[in-house]
């Protein structure tokens, strides 16, 4: 039971990386390569805020969130709306990736951080195994967001506006859907995200400046495992790479981590190529 | 007089080039000159990670290395001169910038700072051109003589390492360990070495267990490992997985001694005081880690404290003295050079290779070094290390 609750919170980690490539995907059909590098940010700002001026955690949870949205928000200024065609907009993203870790590097320093968390750091007994309280905090993190999201989409303007905006732009134009203002919400709300976020993944992977590095892959075979703009799909999709990642490093042994993982999505995007929770859709050629 | 001017500038002109030829050949045959001996020191400053705090203070221990010789008459009187190159621990980097300097004057001696992909891209340039250099990022070839005569590796490989491991196990009566390590080529070879070694020295290895070390969660290769009971484990990691390893032994409740590498010495947690590092946690109860005795503090060790007094001197030191050997490179070549009379790339890999030059030296951060012919590993003896509990870290040295 264990291995299974550290596979399920490594698997959270990797859904939440995804649902953060998914607000933005939703909204502007393209990767912000930078997600993960944001959540590594967050982590970084929780280390400072708990440990370094030692405030309360709920203001370091405002605080994170406020500063990685302005990040986000910058972001989308500098590096994606200026850029016309959107597949370059995944070079741009990437660049913005590459200029976080050398900013987080510059300011935090090249070593790992110790983030601590608001539940305590000692391990507790459940379901027969052994967990820490940040990785049950993590699994409870990862499904609420995706309730949360799935709510706001489907009963909100706002979130029927962004299904709209998915689903073909140019009509959710045309129906007075103000595409860039909510392009650009998206993006903050994905900063917001992942500034929150931090103050449970930093906990849990430590705040460090190759954070963001080590998750970008795992979160977009999440995202692919699960499907391109679906929120439950990158909840599944994290927690089944987790699953594979502990499983096969368990009984086959470390060098078929990435194997297995890969061997899946092979399998995955073979049977049913937009993944498991997205609809594939007729197109005219 | 007039006939012999064409005589003359003839000679003249023939001088000129020969001593144009003169100044180009070879590496380091300025010897007797003012021409300082240029020394370029690689290093990935502007790195990401821990590679950066660990190049820094792979340069300053040069740059010390430096002030130490040139106070003590030079090298065969020539002063000693570090240009300094931030490769970013990038080999295209490295490359392009050590080409360019290249192109303005030809370096007499090379350092690297690592990490072994940077070796293994200038190391074939520098032989090259005749080029003396000493590697702390260990690649295939880079202590094979025959492939690369003018290199030597300054860092301990593995084979050193476990010579320290065997002495401290048998001490401590352990018979049995398992081995968990990183899949970093450094890792590997750690892993693969330890797992072929142990057992000859009449100890058992229960398990051998690899883990990613981009990965976020080793409880199933520990777990892995215990199945097995071992009565101690041998960890290789470094950065962020050593903190996700400790806390996953903790987490599953596991009491075991772990004898650790220098790798994991190396990494800022194990020696930063909670809350910023794990330093007086549980977590770090049961470590000992490996060192090289110049990285425990020592009253009595005045050459390892003066070298600390001079990198003090310069700039702080950001990571370990593990990461210190390019210290000992000027001492190797003011001795080597000593003994043979001349900065003569070839003549100086000669005289590298001879244990009186090597005794001579008095390097300070690794003792002795023991290059041979056939072999420009530094072949350290289990003499040099130390094992070390987790203690804060004063100027590269644990306490």
């Amino acid at each position: 039971m264990t291995l299974v609750l550290g596979a399920l919170a490594v698997g959270a980690i990797y859904a939440i990386v995804a649902i953060g490539y998914n607000i933005v995907f939703i909204s502007s059909k393209t990767f912000n390569f930078a997600q993960a590098q944001l959540m590594m940010v967050g982590a970084f700002v929780a280390y400072s805020g708990l440990v370094s001026w030692n405030l309360p955690w709920v203001v370091v949870l405002l605080i994170a969130g406020a500063i990685v949205a302005v990040v986000a928000g910058l972001e989308e200024r500098i590096a994606v709306r200026p850029v016309r065609d959107p597949h370059n907009i995944l070079v741009t993203t990437l660049g913005v990736s590459i200029l976080l870790d050398g900013a987080a590097q510059l300011i935090w320093g090249t070593q790992p951080l110790t983030v601590p968390f608001v539940a305590g750091d000692r391990a507790i007994n459940v379901l027969g195994g052994r967990a820490y309280p940040v990785e049950l905090a993590l699994i409870g993190l990862a499904c609420l967001l995706v309730a949360l999201i799935v709510l706001f989409t489907r009963r909100t303007k706002y979130g029927m506006a962004l299904l709209a905006i998915a689903e073909d732009r140019e009509a959710a134009q045309l129906r007075g859907i103000n595409v860039r203002a909510l392009a650009f919400a998206a993006f903050v709300a994905s900063g917001l995200l992942a500034g929150f976020v931090g103050l449970f993944v930093g906990p849990a992977t430590f705040a460090v400046s190759t954070l963001g590095a080590s998750l970008a892959l795992k979160g977009f075979v999440a995202l692919a495992i699960g499907g391109f703009g679906s929120f439950p799909g990158a909840l599944v999709g994290g927690i089944v790479v987790g699953l594979v990642e502990v499983g096969a490093a368990r009984y086959l042994g470390g060098d078929f981590v990435h194997l297995m993982i890969f061997a899946l999505l092979l399998l995955v995007l073979m049977l049913r190529p937009a993944g498991l929770f997205a609809r594939a859709k007729e197109r005219m050629v | 007089m007039r006939r012999n001017i064409p005589l003359v500038a003839a000679a003249a002109s023939l001088a000129l080039v020969l001593a144009a030829c003169g100044s180009d050949s070879g590496g380091g045959t300025n010897e007797g000159s003012d021409e300082p001996f240029r020394v370029v020191a690689l290093g990935g400053i502007g790195a990401q990670g821990v590679l950066a705090d660990n190049a820094a203070t792979s340069v300053l221990s040069i740059q010390a290395g430096a002030a130490y010789v040139n106070a003590n008459g030079g090298i065969l009187g020539r002063e000693v001169v570090v240009e300094v190159i931030d490769d970013k621990a990038d080999p295209t980097v490295a490359v392009t910038k050590l080409r360019e300097y290249m192109a303005q004057h030809k370096p007499d001696l090379v350092v690297n700072s690592g990490p072994s992909t940077v070796a293994n891209a200038t190391l074939p340039i520098l032989n090259e051109e005749g080029i003396l250099s000493f590697n702390i990022g260990p690649t295939a070839d880079s202590a094979n003589p025959s492939k690369l005569p003018l290199n030597f590796d300054l860092s301990a490989g593995p084979r050193d390492y476990l010579r320290g491991f065997v002495t401290y196990l048998k001490s401590e009566n352990i018979t049995s360990v398992g081995i968990l390590h990183g899949s970093s080529a450094y890792g590997e070879t750690f892993g693969a070495t330890f797992a072929e070694g142990l057992p000859k020295e009449g100890i058992t290895v229960t398990a051998k267990e690899v883990y990613d070390v981009a990965a976020l969660d080793m409880t199933p290769q520990i777990e892995a490992v215990r199945a097995t009971n071992p009565q101690a484990l041998i960890l290789d990691a470094y950065g962020a997985p050593l903190g996700y390893i400790l806390r996953n032994i903790d987490k599953i409740g596991w009491d075991v001694p772990i004898v650790a590498n220098n790798s994991v010495a190396a990494t800022g947690i194990i020696s930063t005081p909670e809350p910023d590092g794990l330093l007086g946690t549980p977590f770090v109860k049961n470590v000992v880690m490996e060192v090289y005795k110049s990285t425990k503090y020592d009253p009595n060790a005045t050459a390892v404290n003066e070298a600390v007094a001079r990198m003090k001197a310069i700039g702080e030191i950001k990571a370990t003295l593990i990461l210190a050997y390019n210290y000992d490179a000027l001492l190797l070549v003011k001795a080597a050079a000593e003994k043979v009379g001349t900065t003569d790339a070839a003549a100086l890999a000669k005289a590298l290779e001879d244990p009186a030059v090597q005794e001579a030296a008095n390097t300070v951060i690794i003792s002795r070094y023991g290059f041979t012919a056939t072999d420009h590993s530094p072949n350290v003896s289990g003499e040099e290390f130390t094992f070390v509990r987790p203690s804060p870290i004063k100027d590269g040295q644990y306490s």
